[in-house]
């Protein structure tokens, strides 16, 4: 055990280790993309999405349960399903990604549009405003701190997870997994996995960070 | 599933618990049924083990139906694990039976052994096994590597044996299991011995989805596929053969506690080894992975119509 530690701790410091198009700085750099990529998109599917079934009530049931559906699929099973319909491409990655972070996404800017009081919707009407102005200067705002937890949460998941590039032959720190793995290095799939994790808590904290400076005003 | 995962499998962290009781004796295995030594039927009863995928299954129940025929009592324990966990379970007598294969068994035994050929890898598995196990002979059937190709692009680069591919280096993209970039079998043997290199290399997954979906569609040009894969017959893929001897015989062999393989065992998987070969138990692969029947129906079945069932 205490071997295995410090063969990580080498691993990982090695310089080597660190440089060329096989080193973990490029590969944390894919998997930054890969997922960086994935959370966008998800982002600006699934924010449409929750804030219009939140805003009108409407369509709540299906897109939720819809989505409920989508935490259910598998991720392997989509990545190889995506791969045997599109061929050998990023595509079947970024789909079961994307796939993956909306749920998330669409489930808590909904929970965030639907806890606002229906007082202050009514008073926002009263004094003059329009739904979309409502919606843009009292709901979202409102439902802000919510939002961006789903974003958040999307995001870690989404870290995590986009290990599986390397299951069809890309990159990112998942390489170093399901190499280690095959070729029976241990120290290269704890590597790996250190790196992920290390990766997914930096961001979920820097993440964090951004949300107590823009809701710094905020009671809750 | 596949011969490789068998391998692979000890990796697994979960696995090591199991291993530690494995050798020390205190094993899950020991259910009272089938405890060694503790039946009347003494030498007529046989309890056979199988690796954790579908083909080491099926060769576990033909191996079963096969005994039976010839008057034995005889217990299957399917499914048991990788060879890091059955073939101690055969040394500490909690099976007495086990399919396997010449070259991964020898590699297991001796990570350094260098034997590619049937009789060679006979000759070194009877020397290096422990006391009180044997290989009895091997059968016709045979799960090794192969490397393939389609036939559109056979035809295209005149591809037919594995020396064909050093006439197109660093033009074709090469398909394979994760290892097959650092392994002898993979990367590093088809340039050590062949002197091929290819344009890339696409790690995906052994001889599943993956792999045989890219050569499918030309995403890869040459595949590492294994020759009992019912999809190279299906698809008409070529299989590259191995003038120079890369890659290890890996025909099935019966690897048996010595106080087991009396005459009567001997005599009946003798039979099933003639019968089965490379092409019926790719059909029966097929059967179990791809019709999704049982191992054991799917063997009773094959060795009832071959007359092996007595």
């Amino acid at each position: 055990m205490i071997d295995l530690l410090s063969q990580l701790a080498a691993w990982l410091t090695s310089s080597g280790q660190w440089a060329g198009p096989e080193g973990i700085a490029q590969r944390l750099l894919e998997h930054v993309q890969y997922s960086f990529l994935s959370t966008i998109v998800a982002a600006l599917i699934a924010l449409p999405i929750g804030l219009f079934i939140g805003h009108t009530g409407r369509g709540a049931f299906f897109a939720i349960n819809i989505s409920g559906f989508g935490r259910a699929l598998p991720t392997v099973g989509v990545v190889t399903l995506v791969f045997l319909a599109s061929g050998l491409s990023m595509t079947p990655v970024y789909v079961s990604l994307i796939a993956l972070a909306i749920p998330v996404i669409v489930t808590n800017t909904y929970a965030g549009m639907i806890a606002i009081e229906a007082d202050t919707k009514d008073a926002a009407r009263g004094m003059g405003m329009t739904g979309l102005q409502s919606l843009w200067r009292v709901e979202i705002p409102l439902a802000a701190p919510l939002i961006m937890t789903g974003l958040r949460l999307a995001a870690v998941q989404v870290i995590s997870t986009a290990t599986i590039a390397a299951y069809v032959s890309f990159g990112g720190l998942g390489r170093y997994i399901f190499d280690g793995l095959a070729q029976r290095d241990l120290t290269q799939v704890l590597g790996g996995a250190v790196l992920v994790a290390g990766l997914a808590v930096t961001v979920d904290l820097i993440l964090a960070g951004v949300n107590r400076v823009l809701f710094r005003h905020r009671l809750t | 599933m596949n011969r490789r995962n068998f391998a692979a499998g000890a990796l697994a962290l979960a696995v090591l618990p199991m291993l530690a009781a494995c050798s020390g004796g205190a094993t899950t295995l020991d259910t009272p049924a089938s405890a060694p030594g503790s039946a009347a039927a003494g030498d007529s009863a046989i309890v056979i083990g199988t690796a954790n995928f579908s083909e080491n299954q099926i060769l576990g129940y033909l191996y079963a139906d096969v005994l039976k025929g010839a008057g034995l009592t005889v217990t299957v324990k399917p499914n048991l694990g990788s060879r890091e966990i059955v073939v101690p379970a055969l040394q500490n007598g909690d099976i007495d039976l086990l399919p396997e294969y010449q070259g991964s068994l020898l590699l297991y035994l001796d990570p350094k052994a260098t034997e590619s050929d049937s009789d060679a890898l006979q000759k070194a598995l009877t020397a290096k096994l422990p006391q009180g196990l044997a290989v009895l002979p091997p059968s016709a059937a045979e799960d090794a590597d192969v490397f393939t190709v389609t036939k559109e692009s056979a035809a295209k680069y005149g591809l037919s044996t594995l020396a064909d591919l050093a006439k197109h280096n660093g033009k074709l993209v090469f398909g394979g299991p994760a290892e097959d970039k650092t392994r002898q079998i993979g990367l590093v043997g088809l340039k050590e011995v062949y002197g091929a290199e290819f344009k890339a290399f696409k790690s995906l997954d052994a001889s599943g989805p993956l792999v045989k979906g890219a050569l499918k569609s030309g995403d890869v040009d040459v595949a590492n596929l294994f020759s009992t894969d019912a999809d190279i017959v299906k698809n008409g893929w070529v299989m590259l053969t191995d003038p120079k001897h890369l890659i290890p015989a890996q025909r099935i062999v019966p690897l048996i506690r010595t106080g087991k393989a009396t005459e009567t065992v001997k005599t009946a998987l003798a039979k099933l080894n003639t019968a089965l070969t490379t092409e019926e138990l790719s059909k029966l692969d097929a059967l179990v992975d791809v019709e999704h029947q049982d191992p054991d129906t799917v063997a009773a079945e094959w060795s009832k119509a071959h007359g092996l069932s007595g």
